[in-house]
């Protein structure tokens, strides 16, 4: 493990042998650990998007996983991770990047759920009771979540991150983000929350069980797709918070135009339907003047680069500019004070 | 491809025999090589390879033309215009962005129409290294050092897989001598390479990869919601994180090559153990450093034109070795700092040598005093290394150092566990692990092949989970 040297040869040499034995030890390595590690990696296989590649795996690693059910090796794998301090069940992305939300308190669910028919004010924060803003989504979440550690002043604001890579709405098998913003909301109670999901929900909706709801590509995905929405804006806004809906901005890539403004149009319309809920349009916020992609925005007289050179996300800049823009649309739509994030 | 990844495990099971079929016919095993090459590296990007093609090609013409020449003049005008043509490249993907912006609003301040186009460029991965590696060639003709390669050889030595994306920056006389000689098949040190590839992605996977999200991101991400105690610890973490990840990376590159019976130079030796910043680059990434001595340094003048005339050379290579890293005022930062741990270094030695400052005794606490000041001196460079901006960086040491308090929630034990053990391997004799290595050389290939098994779900299981890519991709 130490760096590679040359000097120090060992007392007792070292056997070399033929590449042909070499290359079964080779094999030897990657066979058991396939066996030993197949149900994560079966897992991963399970999660990763539906297609030809997914198919193939899963035929390959189901007779593995078969193979390390019954032969113990699946209990005896699960009890080294835990060892190691990893969930043998926890989420394939990780869990990298989220703060971990407040304890549950006993009766706490019953203690909101008020009916609100229109709009109403976030309330003023104080020293000891902070705004608490839970950022939510995916890749793109955890960019603002990071930006918004900064945007928000910790004196007046608790941010908690809580964005997840690779996540989205269309796939609740591989996370179901209906059962985690429940828990936000049990857990975190927060104000205010900034939703930026959907980048990666151009496959089939699957419930949580692993079951097709609706494919992609179908004439009604779209309606399932907004009843997702609908379902998640209620549940973040169930016990009195707000939500401000940042909607995908353009990409690099022309050919995924199409359907993140038909996913644009579903966030608006869900957020002008109900209350508590704001939609910030980055698309047009950050599009090129010709409507097109840009990397930069124009701010006064000056020119930043805010994007990745991915063409999907924001570089650091980038997102502190989209977290500062979602912060004043909560301002202007929910009263927000400015004093917890302005400069 | 990334190294830690299945795509890469059954990639190099299928180049490991490609390549001892057909080890004894020269021409076939090249082709097949520089395809298997190239199909590393297109897998990020298709389009990148014919980057890589057109270094190559502008690479060897450059060699072919200074070859040819005879007088001194024309042959140093065609490798000034060789290197141009091969830093051409490197100049618009890593520092087209920077200036465009910074023309274009220094333009709108004076009230100028002058506005570059403002594109975005996506910098391919590996062109650094691989760039550096054909000025070598071009230069190493140039100087008489090295003879014209042939095309498949020199699109081979730019090419060659483990070595393509972050390192080591191997020089054609290391490399492409190894090209054209038959490799023996019948003794292959399998347990020097596996021991390499497996402590390299320990170090990766385990080490970097846990340091990484544990406390460094969350910390340089937002210091100021952190007390002084977590900053000191997340930057110590980066400095063992970077060491693992980096050295990690480079320990696989020439475990993988030393599959295919070729020998790399050696990157990284126990860098955190030196006793001055000028013995710390004798230790951390090695082939730059030397690179930047062969190359900048040295033709710059060196320590040839005076005391003066060489700390500017000092300054100048490190600064340009920063601004190496990316086109961003923290690099220089780093890079400038550097220079000016050089150069304090040297006016020390040259006042030592004339008696002027007495030679500190040669004991086990002046030792320790001289480590713990270059651990110290590199890690404030690392903290301008790794913020995104030079006010962050100073931010971060201005907390650091007015002890702020509150709680310290990532500051771990398996934290400080980790950092550690990064810490520990700069230090532990190297026999340990000879002497293992030799008894597992004793063992038949199956009960081997299940050892490392064993070892790799070890590492796998004890990391993170999620493929995080090596820090050096991004230069």
């Amino acid at each position: 493990m130490t760096d590679e040297s040359t000097s120090s040869p060992p007392k007792r040499r070292r056997r070399v042998m033929p590449a042909g034995r070499a290359l079964l030890v080779i094999l030897v390595a990657l066979l058991v650990w396939a066996v030993l590690y197949a149900p994560e990696l079966k897992r991963s296989a399970d999660a990763a998007d539906v297609g030809t590649r997914r198919t193939v795996s899963l035929a390959i690693l189901d007779p593995l996983v078969w193979v390390t059910d019954h032969t113990g090796l699946t209990a005896a794998a699960n009890a080294a991770a835990r060892a190691a301090g990893r969930d043998p069940n926890g989420e394939i992305g990780g869990d990298s990047g989220v703060d971990a939300l407040p304890p549950a308190e006993p009766n706490q669910q019953q203690q909101h759920h008020h009916k609100v028919v229109k709009d109403t004010d976030i309330r003023g924060p104080t020293p000891d009771k902070q705004l608490r803003v839970a950022v939510v989504g995916d890749s793109l979440a955890q960019g603002v979540g990071f930006a918004a550690d900064s945007v928000f002043k910790p004196f007046w604001a608790e941010v908690f991150k809580q964005g997840r890579i690779s996540t989205g709405l269309a796939r609740l098998d591989y996370f179901n983000w209906m059962a985690q913003m429940h828990t936000i909301v049990d857990r975190a109670d927060p104000d205010l929350t900034l939703v930026m999901i959907g980048e990666n929900d151009n496959q089939g909706m699957l419930y949580p069980d692993g079951t097709l709801e609706q494919d992609v590509g179908t004439f009604d995905w779209a309606a399932h797709y907004q009843g997702r929405v609908e379902q998640f804006a209620k549940i973040a806004t169930s016990a009195g918070g707000h939500v401000v809906w940042i909607g995908l901005p353009n990409t690099a890539d022309k050919g995924r135009w199409d359907f993140i403004q038909r996913q644009d149009t579903i966030f608006q319309a869900v957020a002008d339907e109900l209350p508590n809920v704001a939609y910030f349009d980055s698309w047009n916020t950050f599009a090129a003047a010709d409507g097109g992609y840009s990397a930069f925005y124009r701010d006064g007289t000056k020119v930043r680069e805010i994007r990745s050179p991915d063409g999907v996300h924001f570089n650091t800049d980038g997102y502190a500019l989209l977290t500062e823009k979602a912060a004043q649309l909560a301002t202007k739509d929910f009263n927000l004070d400015p004093k917890t994030y302005a400069p | 491809m990334l190294f830690p990844t299945v795509d890469f495990a059954l990639f190099f099971c299928l180049v490991f025999l490609g390549h001892w079929v057909l080890n004894h016919n020269a021409r076939a095993w090249k082709a097949f090589m520089i395809v298997a090459s190239y199909v590393f590296y297109g897998w990020w990007n298709p389009r990148y390879i014919f980057l890589l093609a057109g270094v190559t090609i502008v690479a060897q013409l450059s060699a072919m033309v200074i070859s040819r020449q005879e007088d001194q003049r024309r042959r140093m005008w065609s490798m000034a215009v060789g290197i141009a043509a091969v830093i051409g490249p490197l100049l618009f993907f890593k520092y087209y962005g920077f200036f465009a912006v910074n023309v274009t609003n220094a333009a709108t301040t004076l009230h100028a129409t002058l506005a570059p186009p403002l594109i975005q460029v996506a910098l391919p991965v590996g062109v650094s290294f691989y760039t550096f590696m054909a000025i070598s060639y071009v230069v190493d003709v140039y100087r008489r050092e090295f003879p014209v390669a042939s095309w498949a050889d020199t699109t081979l030595y730019l090419s060659f897989f483990p070595h393509l994306v972050a390192g080591p920056i191997v020089r054609p006389g290391e490399l492409i001598p190894q090209l054209d000689i038959q490799r023996d098949p019948r003794h292959l040190d399998i347990v020097g390479a596996g021991w390499l590839i497996l402590g390299g992605l320990f170090k990766k996977v385990v080490i970097a990869n846990y340091l990484a999200a544990a406390i460094v991101d969350p910390i340089f991400g937002e210091p100021a919601r952190h007390s002084s105690l977590e900053i000191g610890v997340a930057i110590v973490a980066y400095a063992v994180q970077i060491y693992c990840d980096f050295s990690g990376y480079t320990d696989i590159a020439i475990g993988v090559a030393k599959m295919l019976g070729f020998q790399f130079p050696q990157n990284f030796d126990r860098p955190y153990s030196a006793r001055s910043v000028q013995e710390f680059w004798r230790r951390w990434h090695m082939t730059l450093s030397r690179w930047l001595r062969d190359y900048l340094y040295i033709p710059l003048g060196g320590n040839r034109k005076g005391t003066v005339r060489t700390y500017e050379n000092l300054m100048i290579t490190m600064l340009l070795g920063g601004l190496w890293h990316g086109a961003a005022w923290h690099f220089v930062v780093w890079g400038g700092l550097h220079g000016l741990y050089l150069i304090v270094g040297h006016w020390k030695t040259t006042m030592r040598a004339r008696g002027v400052l007495a030679t500190p005794p040669d004991t086990w606490w002046i030792h320790a005093l001289q480590w713990a000041s270059t651990f110290v001196l590199v890690c404030v460079g690392w903290v301008f290394f790794r913020a995104d901006s030079v006010g962050t960086a100073v931010s971060m040491l201005g907390r650091l150092v007015s002890f702020q308090g509150g709680p310290s929630t990532l500051v771990t034990a398996p934290v400080l566990l980790a950092i550690a053990i990064g810490m520990a391997v700069q230090f532990v004799p190297r026999a340990p692990g000879a002497a293992i290595r030799s008894a597992v050389s004793q063992l038949h290939p199956v009960p081997m092949g299940i050892a490392a098994g064993f070892a790799l779900f070890a590492i796998t299981t004890l990391g993170p989970r999620g493929v995080a890519p090596f820090i050096y991709f991004q230069f």
